[in-house]
């Protein structure tokens, strides 16, 4: 599988990353070469197998009300914070 | 006085006083952490007079910060402690620190990390391994009689090879997640790093079980995990993973061979087993590892914990551009692999396809588990490799875990136990593999063999 730069520059765009251009060519390079590796499962007989695991299902607590986390605590941990919000740049009507 | 922290906790316990012990340890790490860099964080004032015990900087503690080794987290402490911690601490551990990793656990020689690699302290120009290199170093040059580190593809068993000490990941579920960084979460699992098999075993005891706040760990009851150390392994029977043994050559074979004569020295059973789909394990795992990383880790977005760009001035700046500087470029490289497997027109070719063949290996591992009562291997291909030698070239990163990760990607549980040294004296292991909630047994083979060669004796620290 080949990554051009222009598909690293979209996949850079979901994932939320900023890359510049000499980052964007790396990237492609490397993710062309593992992918290339990964490639070898095509090879496998999967015939029969599915997709999502068996699993021994979730065990299920009481659904009870109970306090969660404390502001002052999450405060200390935030990089902007006003009044007990998170604060982010403004979203509507800006600019 | 250091002389006890040659000995195995349980017989240092009976010669000093716990704070004796804990002093020990902290002129240990003061004398010899600077060279190694084993350590992000030192408690000085660690109390508990149970195990002490070091701690991969991805568990979260109350009492120090949590850097998963990277710059994104800023000053983040913890606003509570991980189940494994809580754990500990009701038992009297004293937590004597924070250990180094490569940034979010990705990588296999603790290069990666945000704040400079760790030496391996058998030759200080090679690598410890990793992710839980920290906690590897930590045990093998004797600063902390045990330390707790965490397992996606290996990366407790491989940095516990590399050094030569003990490497245990439990089944997955056995132990809460609760307070683990998450990195994927359909692999993830706490394991232990310790001198002896018995120390681990005991360890596993105290953190093991179900927790409520984490619906993936298990209800299945917790077992006397030390209560066959002495057992021996008579009758039991090992199979030699055929497909991932016959590449091997040179010191590597010639160690493994040595290892299966001692197992059929003490009377166990060893046959060829057959895992058809044994090699194609890391590239399923930088499917499903990556893919699974890319969704846990959009949570460092710059806003509710962590370092914010300075130059961020819109909400999509704040995302992109935090992450941009804030994570490394290993991490950058597996979040692009892991979205592209998941985006749209792939999912089915890489992600769907990478499902169906690790279903096929967990068809093939209990095939071979029909047969026997475990698997053996190397733990890994290669004793450490000098720093540098792989930074350039992921892929061959990568492979150092072609050995453990088909563990992770089945759930079932390996030990990883210290089985002599290559010619330029660096570790070699051996690697059990048990089947799903195998620990007991798992514990008792590795002990078996742990006793007729007693590796562990030998110390990198000069007398």
């Amino acid at each position: 599988m080949k990554i051009d730069r222009e598909e690293a520059r979209r996949i850079a765009g979901l994932a939320h990353l900023e890359l510049d251009d000499a980052a964007l060519v790396r990237m492609a390079d490397e993710m062309t070469k593992i992918l290339t590796y990964i490639d070898q499962l095509r090879e496998v007989d999967v015939e029969g197998f599915e997709e999502h695991a068996e699993s021994a299902g979730t065990p299920f607590r009481e659904d009870e009300p109970r306090p969660s986390l404390d502001r002052a605590l999450a405060e200390r941990n935030a990089p902007s914070w006003n009044d007990g919000f998170f604060v982010v740049p403004k979203v509507i009507g800006g600019e | 006085m250091s002389d006890v922290l040659e000995l195995p906790w349980h017989e240092a316990r009976q010669q000093v006083s716990p704070r004796e012990y804990r002093d020990a340890c902290l002129a240990a790490i003061a004398s010899r952490d600077p060279q190694l860099h084993a350590f992000l964080h030192v408690n000085r004032d660690a109390d508990g007079d149970g195990l002490p015990i070091a701690i991969k900087d991805n568990i979260v503690t109350t009492d120090m910060p949590t850097t998963c080794a990277s710059r994104i987290l800023g000053e983040f402490v913890s606003p509570f402690d991980a189940t494994v911690i809580a754990r500990l601490r009701r038992r009297g551990a004293a937590v004597m620190g924070k250990t180094n990793l490569d940034e979010f656990a990705m990588g296999s020689s603790t290069e990666h990390s945000a704040f400079g690699p760790t030496r391996n302290p058998w030759d200080p120009n090679c690598v410890a391994g990793g992710s839980s290199g920290g906690s590897a170093a930590a045990v093998a040059a004797r600063m902390v009689p045990a330390a707790l580190g965490s397992e996606t593809g290996g990366s407790v068993r491989q940095p516990a090879a590399l050094c030569g000490v003990v490497g245990v990941k439990p089944t997955y579920g056995r132990v809460s997640r609760w307070g683990l960084v998450a990195f994927a979460s359909g692999l993830d699992q706490i394991g232990i790093v310790t001198k002896t098999v018995r120390e681990a075993a005991e360890v596993l005891g105290v953190i093991a079980g179900h927790d409520e706040m984490d619906s993936t760990s298990s209800t299945h009851p917790v077992d006397d995990y030390a209560a066959d150390l002495d057992a021996g392994v008579r009758g039991l029977r090992f199979g030699v993973v055929r497909e991932a043994v016959e590449q091997l050559t040179g010191e590597v074979r010639e160690n493994f061979d040595a290892a299966i004569a001692t197992l059929r020295g003490a009377g166990a059973v060893v046959e060829e087993a057959s895992v058809p789909t044994i090699g194609y394990a890391i590239a399923v795992y930088y499917i499903v590892a990556n893919a699974e990383a890319s969704a846990n880790l959009s949570r460092f977005d710059g806003i509710r914990y962590g370092r914010r760009s300075p130059q961020a001035r819109t909400l999509d700046e704040v995302y992109s551009d935090s992450r941009g500087e804030g994570f490394g470029a290993e991490v950058k490289r597996r979040i692009m692999l892991g979205t592209f497997a998941l985006s749209s027109g792939y999912y089915d070719a890489y992600y769907g396809r990478a499902q169906k063949v690790r279903a096929r290996l967990r068809h093939d591992f209990a095939q071979a588990f029909a047969k026997f009562d475990f698997l053996i291997t190397p733990t890994t291909p290669e004793p450490a490799f000098p720093i540098g030698a792989k930074t350039d070239d992921p892929l061959s990163m990568y492979l150092s875990d072609i050995f453990t990760a088909p563990a992770n990607l089945v759930g079932v549980p390996a030990i990883a136990v210290p089985s002599g040294f290559s010619k330029s004296g660096l570790p070699l292991s051996l690697q059990i593999t048990a089947p799903h909630f195998g620990e007991r047994a798992m514990f008792r083979a590795a002990a078996a063999y742990e006793r007729e060669t007693e590796y562990w004796r030998k110390s990198p620290i000069p007398t």
